[in-house]
């Protein structure tokens, strides 16, 4: 009775037109699949059984990105308690610890899933050197991912100032008086530009923020998706 | 496939219990718990308590901008029933502020937005300003309340006054604190001999106890350069120089000497000298010890300064008395032949460093003396201390605690410093001040008060613009050459030793005023007698009289006043029997020790004065004890009718 019922859920005019394919019981149904699915269809139609080998890539790609939804879930949820400005900011970061429900925990996850995110990319970078995975015909999937990397480390710095507490203001002053040391009269520019003035401030403290969780995140998941796509199509995971 | 399903069941499991782990140490806060216990201890008690609703609490000072969370533990401040209680529950003492306009940590300090003990008490990592401990918390009144007189905080205004005293400012920077008058040091070789300048620049307060100088720990050797550059300075202030003591008056016998010793004896009595001075620790407070001056001063300085004071020593607060001549003589005289310290024993002889002055000089800046004394008309120096108007924002490591083991706060590193100021490093500057645990902990609850804490003005009580009165003509040449401020307060100016004169003719008759410049008197038995004789001249005193009559009156006390005669015996009854007034009064040489003795008051005050007295005592002097009887009109003409015909 319950196959029945199945079938008829199948032949449903509300079914065929999410899935126009029947189910993956033929080589032909398994690629369309694949090929007709908007989550699915960066996979490549076969996989090599080597390439899916848990030890060959550690998972590090994968964990990568879960990281990265933990971050940005979380993420969200801070934005909710927190106000880039300077009179508020360390105090709504505080009244995370003393006053919102789980808001040590939210604070914590977005901490640590920070930490360990840099950690694996870095991780995943040294795995695909090992492996050799940047060699042709990948050169340019490993630009890309040098570039996520950078993406990487931009967010962990940007965020870095956004608790506005002593080791965050001399954070971000030590690193823009090294943008300084850019040649070609460069450093002085680039570095007003990131601080939107000559010291850490109200505006650098705006501009980090609308950086960690708006620019650098969107060119993040625009590369990311190249990234996935070109992995995909080159028959990785 | 088995073994990957179990593995997948462990780590949700895990998992679950990592999300689990969250919302429920969050339901277990600390302040839940103080919560429930509050509740169930107000339930026991017999009076009627609302219970507290379970939550997080808070006072948000708006016009401090700070957010406290401290109620939500400290639940029963308001609780009259919980103030024996234990804490966190126990109720407030009464203050003169709501605490809930103004929150808890802007007087107790800690970190008021946190939700734990340990955090909102602060003495945690990063947190700079724990909570304060209960000697200093009247260091918060001082954030506000920049008078110099706090009624409500007398450590603070303690702390203070001890601050102006020393002349703090000397070396720092405060704010609110005036000059205090130093006595200048030009003249000062031909005024003191050098043995007791070493012994003093060693140690001051061994030879004068209550010497606002403090204690530099000058070397022997250091104290022998000072006082050899010090001893140059031989003229002192305007170029002014030392009159020889008349000749025919240097008293050749000695039944001659013996007679003018006896005569200073006796003008030095009547001139109340030790009203001001006290004579080896006992007598006034106001100058200087003479118990061993004739052992630091010489006679022929003596003899000038009591002469003119001001012309030696310019801005002092000793009154020039009217001593003839020969009187003069003889009261240095006396002070020459009685107050010698036969201790003192004459220093070895020592040939000066030859470089005595550059290096007497060069102690003499490193020391900052000219902070406080005027000396050759030498500029303050740069060698300053720290700047003290935001010493209570003091971070704790931008402080040196030395080797010495003492909590690391800032009250206690203040306290440490002021008891001992080379504590924490013995090349330190500062000098000792000797100050006892009460003082040092009321000037280090005076200094915490300055910080930069954004307090809106209008909730600031700011000192009273002091006052500009300044009495011109013959009265005000008087009133300098005498000194009066330096006891009397007229207009709001000068200090308070004596009696504010600010209505003096309104109160008293002049003829009383007269007769009082000519022997002066306590009005009330229980107090000494204070005020000097200064041998005023008639003409003197008709000036001060006549200016008095005309500036130190307040009309309106005298208008509409009926003095009945008929009503004299029914004032009697109700000053006898009514009133009682003889419980602190005297009257016919019998009664009470508290109030002044009335018994001539008939010729000595005003009736519209004690008309007015009579009706509301604080309302001319706010201070006074005497209580207000509501007395009718009838009844206060009546009492006064009865007090003037005491003659």
């Amino acid at each position: 009775m319950i196959k029945r019922m199945f079938e008829r859920l199948f032949q449903s005019q509300v079914w065929r037109s999410m899935f126009r394919h029947g189910l993956p019981e033929s080589n032909r149904t398994r690629a369309e699949t694949v090929f007709y699915n908007f989550f699915l269809h960066v996979h490549p139609t076969k996989v090599r059984k080597r390439s899916i080998r848990f030890t060959y890539t550690w998972g590090l790609g994968g964990l990568s990105l879960g990281l990265f939804i933990v971050l940005t879930a979380t993420g969200a949820l801070l934005m909710l308690y927190y106000r880039p400005s300077v009179p508020q900011a360390y105090w709504d970061m505080k009244d995370l610890q003393f006053v919102v429900s789980s808001g040590q925990y939210l604070r914590n996850m977005h901490r640590w899933a920070a930490h360990a995110m840099v950690a694996v990319v870095f991780l995943h970078m040294l795995r695909v050197f090992y492996t050799g995975s940047y060699r042709s015909p990948k050169e340019f999937n490993w630009v890309i991912g040098v570039f996520l990397l950078v993406m990487t480390i931009l967010l962990s710095y940007t965020g870095y100032l956004l608790p506005w507490d002593q080791l965050s203001f001399w954070g971000i002053s030590v690193g823009t008086n090294m943008v300084r040391a850019v040649p070609f009269g460069m450093g002085e520019t680039i570095s007003f530009l990131l601080l939107g003035g000559n010291v850490v401030g109200e505006n650098a403290l705006i501009r980090f923020y609308v950086l960690h969780c708006f620019i650098v995140p969107v060119a993040a998941v625009i590369l990311m998706g190249i990234h996935f796509w070109r992995v995909r199509k080159d028959g990785g995971v | 496939m088995n073994t990957g399903r179990t593995y997948f069941a462990i780590w949700s499991v895990a998992l679950l219990v990592v999300l689990a782990i969250s919302p429920l140490k969050d339901f277990f806060r600390e302040w839940r718990w103080y919560q429930y216990e509050y509740n169930s201890l107000t339930s026991e008690l017999p009076q009627r308590i609302k219970p507290a609703d379970i939550g997080i609490k808070q006072i948000w000072a708006r016009q401090l901008d700070r957010v406290d969370r401290c109620v939500t533990c400290h639940l029963g401040l308001k609780e009259k029933a919980l103030s024996e209680s234990r804490q966190p529950f126990r109720a407030h003492p009464q203050i003169h502020h709501e605490y809930e306009e103004f929150g808890c940590t802007i007087c107790h300090e800690g970190q008021g937005p946190a939700t734990t003990f340990e955090e909102s008490v602060g003495r945690v990592e990063y947190w700079d300003k724990p909570i304060f401990p209960k000697d200093y918390m009247e260091a918060s009144c001082g954030r506000c309340h920049k008078e110099p007189n706090v009624p409500q905080a007398p450590i603070l205004t303690m702390g203070r006054k001890i601050i102006e005293e020393s002349n703090c400012i000397g070396c720092h920077k405060l704010e609110g604190f005036d000059r205090q008058w130093v006595p200048s040091l030009d003249g000062i070789g031909s005024k003191v001999n050098r043995n007791w300048l070493v012994r003093w620049l060693k140690n001051p307060k061994s030879y004068f106890a209550k010497t606002r100088m403090p204690n530099f720990f000058l070397s022997d050797e250091e104290a022998h350069l000072l006082a050899d550059f010090l001893m140059t300075f031989t003229s002192f202030p305007s170029n002014a120089h030392l009159e020889p003591i008349p000749e025919h008056l240097g008293a050749v016998s000695t039944s001659a000497r013996d007679k003018l010793v006896e005569l200073g004896s006796t003008r030095f009595r009547e001139a109340r000298c030790i009203s001001c001075h006290p004579i080896n620790g006992k007598g006034g407070y106001v100058a200087t010890d003479l118990g061993k001056v004739a052992s630091k001063v010489s006679p022929q300085w003596l003899y000038n300064y009591l002469k003119s004071p001001k012309r030696l020593q310019p801005g002092v607060e000793m009154p020039r008395y009217r001593l003839k001549e020969n009187e003069l003589v003889a009261v240095a005289a006396y002070i020459g032949s009685e107050f010698v310290d036969y201790e003192m024993e004459e220093l070895p002889a020592q040939t000066p460093d030859p470089a005595y002055y550059e290096k007497g000089l060069a102690l003499y800046k490193k020391y900052n003396c000219s902070g406080c004394h005027e000396l050759g008309g030498m500029k303050k120096a740069e060698e300053m201390g720290p700047d003290l108007t935001t010493v209570g924002d003091k971070k704790l490591y931008e402080i040196d605690f030395g080797n010495v083991s003492i909590e690391h706060t800032l009250p206690l590193y203040l306290f440490t410093k002021l008891k001992d100021p080379r504590a924490f490093l013995a090349s330190m500057k500062m000098p000792k001040y000797e100050f006892t645990d009460e003082e040092s902990r009321a000037v280090a609850v005076a200094l915490l008060g300055n910080t930069r804490d954004a307090i809106p003005v209008e909730l600031k009580v700011f000192p009273k613009p002091p006052s500009t009165y300044s009495p011109q003509g013959e009265f005000g040449k008087l009133v300098d050459d005498l000194a009066c401020f330096g006891c009397h307060t007229m207009f709001g100016r000068g200090r308070l030793v004596g009696t504010d004169l600010t209505r003096e003719s309104s109160q008293a008759q002049s003829e009383w005023i007269k007769t009082y410049f000519k022997i002066p008197y306590s009005l009330r038995p229980i107090l000494t007698e204070r005020m000097p004789n200064l041998f005023l001249a008639e003409s003197e005193i008709q000036v001060i009289v006549d200016y008095m009559e005309r500036v130190f009156i307040v009309d309106s006390l005298a208008q509409g006043i009926h003095i009945v005669q008929t009503k004299v015996s029914e004032g009697r009854n109700l000053f006898f029997e009514k009133y009682g007034c003889q419980a602190c009064h005297q009257v016919y040489l019998k009664g009470g020790y508290v109030g002044p003795a009335l018994d001539k008051v008939g010729s000595r005050l005003k009736p519209g004065w004690i008309i007015h007295w009579l009706k509301n005592p604080q309302a001319l002097n706010p201070e006074s004890i005497e209580p207000n009887n509501n007395m009718t009109i009838a009844e206060v003409e009546a009492i006064t009718a009865f007090l003037m015909s005491l003659k």
